[in-house]
């Protein structure tokens, strides 16, 4: 009956094994992504930010097609933006940034207003707490409008999609913004904006 | 030598395994329920951003003098040739606008206003493009007002006519009734979304008018405010048609606006209020000179001018 009885036991090791399995996942958290995840997430690797940009453009007459123009201003503002968000929410996280980075991407008009009004363009008063940010998506639509050979403006609808990690846990991070952009030398400039962040209504 | 294990310890590994395999099966049926998604008490969600809207138009801290111009000529569609700039200045609109208070004044002027042009003598005013350009009309401009005008903005009949229609036609409070087959207005009395051509008659209708010139110069004021009412309603709706109005001025108005300035002045435009902005035809009456009808300025045109350079546009 030897073989029996270690059959038995192993049979049992098995069945508690199993059982304490199917316990755990039975007593698992659902969360939705993003969420709080009850420990702090470690920082994963920093991602490349990249914007996934729709353009078209607004040609004058005699200047290049609308299709060649949105292709030609595309890389630039992709760049820009992808800036922008990594300013405001990327290196933004630990709160050691004084912003001047992220003011220094606005049009001088529309600076100060930009400074007061933080907290709905960037981390803002939250990034102290927070220890990484990372992205799940950001993705932009703009309509460039041409001078005779090159863009001189732009209106982008802007979203921003990630996780933030803090010492109470992982939460979302969101931003939805109408950007108006103005063409510089040297890239472009936020010359308005109608921006929010926070949970998505 | 092998130890026959008694019944009463086979009995209770038997007993044993039954549990578990009751309890693994409760466990299964508990896996197997949908999950629930974690609520509030379970796990609470970590808010890392409170909710925050913000926005902003650029803080162009100054006063803003536009002179804009309507020239006769430059419209090949209407049979009037020759440049835009070397024509007569038709439509003659002073707008005036403190970006602080987001209030402003348009100033309409009679094109038969009669006014020292510097190095010309008294004339028409209308006349001062035709003699120098735009910059002896804005010249005049300075020194019949005392306003120093920053910019101004030029199109002709195409220009207007092509500007109304890329936009998709302005909304303008028709102030009467017009029957003006010289200027081909056929209006009714109300509010009214004016096609291009549309547009371009009641800002021409002025013969069948009581009014004559000092209506239609209102009408060219309201027609204007039209625009930017019309503007900011389609800039509510969708902001990219921001960009499309700026094409169309791109395409249709000549200019000395520097374009960061105009892409500034068009975002802040979206922010004025149109019942802030008066729509004042400059005092003026009726009378000839040299045989020639003409319009003079009455005194209270200076004293308009002299609250308009002192910031007063109430």
């Amino acid at each position: 009956m030897a073989p029996h009885n270690r059959s038995g036991r192993r049979l049992a090791g098995a069945l508690l094994a199993l059982l304490l399995a199917a316990g755990c996942t039975s007593g698992g958290r659902s969360e939705p992504p993003g969420q709080a995840t009850g420990t702090t997430a470690a920082p994963g690797p920093a991602q490349p930010l990249h914007v996934r940009l729709v353009a078209t453009a607004q040609v004058p007459p005699g200047g290049p097609s609308a299709r060649r123009a949105a292709q030609q201003a595309a890389p630039g503002l992709e760049r820009f933006l992808g800036r922008y968000l990594t300013v405001a929410f990327v290196d933004a996280a630990g709160g050691e940034a004084r912003w001047d980075g992220l003011l220094g991407l606005f049009d001088q008009p529309v600076r100060a207003a930009a400074r007061k009004q933080l907290d709905a363009l960037s981390l803002g008063a939250a990034a102290p707490g927070v220890s990484a940010v990372r992205p799940h998506q950001a993705s932009a639509r703009a309509v460039v409008l041409y001078g005779s050979r090159r863009p001189a403006a732009a209106t982008v609808r802007l979203a921003f999609d990630a996780t933030a990690d803090t010492a109470q846990g992982s939460g979302q991070v969101h931003l939805r913004s109408v950007l108006q952009l103005l063409a510089t030398g040297d890239g472009w400039r936020i010359a308005a904006f109608d921006s929010r962040t926070g949970p998505p209504k | 030598m092998t130890r026959a294990t008694p019944p009463a310890r086979r009995g209770l590994a038997w007993i044993t395994a039954l549990g578990l395999v009751a309890a693994l099966a409760a466990g299964l049926v508990v896996a197997s329920q949908p999950r629930r998604p974690a609520t509030a008490q379970e796990a609470p969600a970590v808010t890392v951003q409170k909710a925050h809207a913000g926005s902003a138009t650029p803080a162009v801290k100054r006063r803003i003098v536009l002179l804009t111009i309507g020239s006769d000529s430059g419209a090949p569609k209407f049979g009037r040739g020759g440049a835009m700039e070397s024509g007569r200045a038709d439509a003659l609109q002073l707008v005036v606008l403190d970006t602080v208070r987001r209030r402003g004044a348009v100033v309409s002027f009679p094109r038969d206003s009669y006014v020292p042009i510097p190095g010309h003598g008294t004339n028409k005013i209308n006349a001062a493009m035709a003699f120098g350009g735009p910059p002896l009309l804005v010249a005049t401009f300075e020194q019949l007002t005392g306003l120093t005008i920053d910019y101004y903005a030029l199109t002709s009949f195409d220009g207007l006519t092509d500007i109304v229609n890329k936009v998709g036609k302005v909304t303008v409070n028709v102030d009467m009734n017009l029957r003006d087959r010289f200027a081909g207005a056929f209006l009714d009395k109300g509010r009214r979304n004016l096609s291009g051509s549309q547009a371009l008659a009641y800002a021409r209708a002025r013969k069948t008018l009581p009014g004559g010139d000092f209506d239609r110069s209102r009408h060219q004021g309201q027609l204007l405010l039209g625009g930017l009412a019309t503007f900011q309603r389609q800039v509510a709706e969708d902001p990219a048609k921001v960009m499309t109005w700026l094409g169309v001025l791109r395409d249709e108005v000549k200019t000395d606006v520097p374009f960061p300035e105009l892409l500034r002045l068009a975002l802040l435009a979206t922010k004025v209020p149109p019942a802030n902005i008066r729509n004042v035809p400059v005092p003026s009456v009726a009378g000839s000179a040299g045989g020639a009808s003409v319009v003079r300025l009455l005194p209270g045109a200076y004293a308009l001018f002299g609250r308009l350079r002192a910031g007063q546009l109430g």
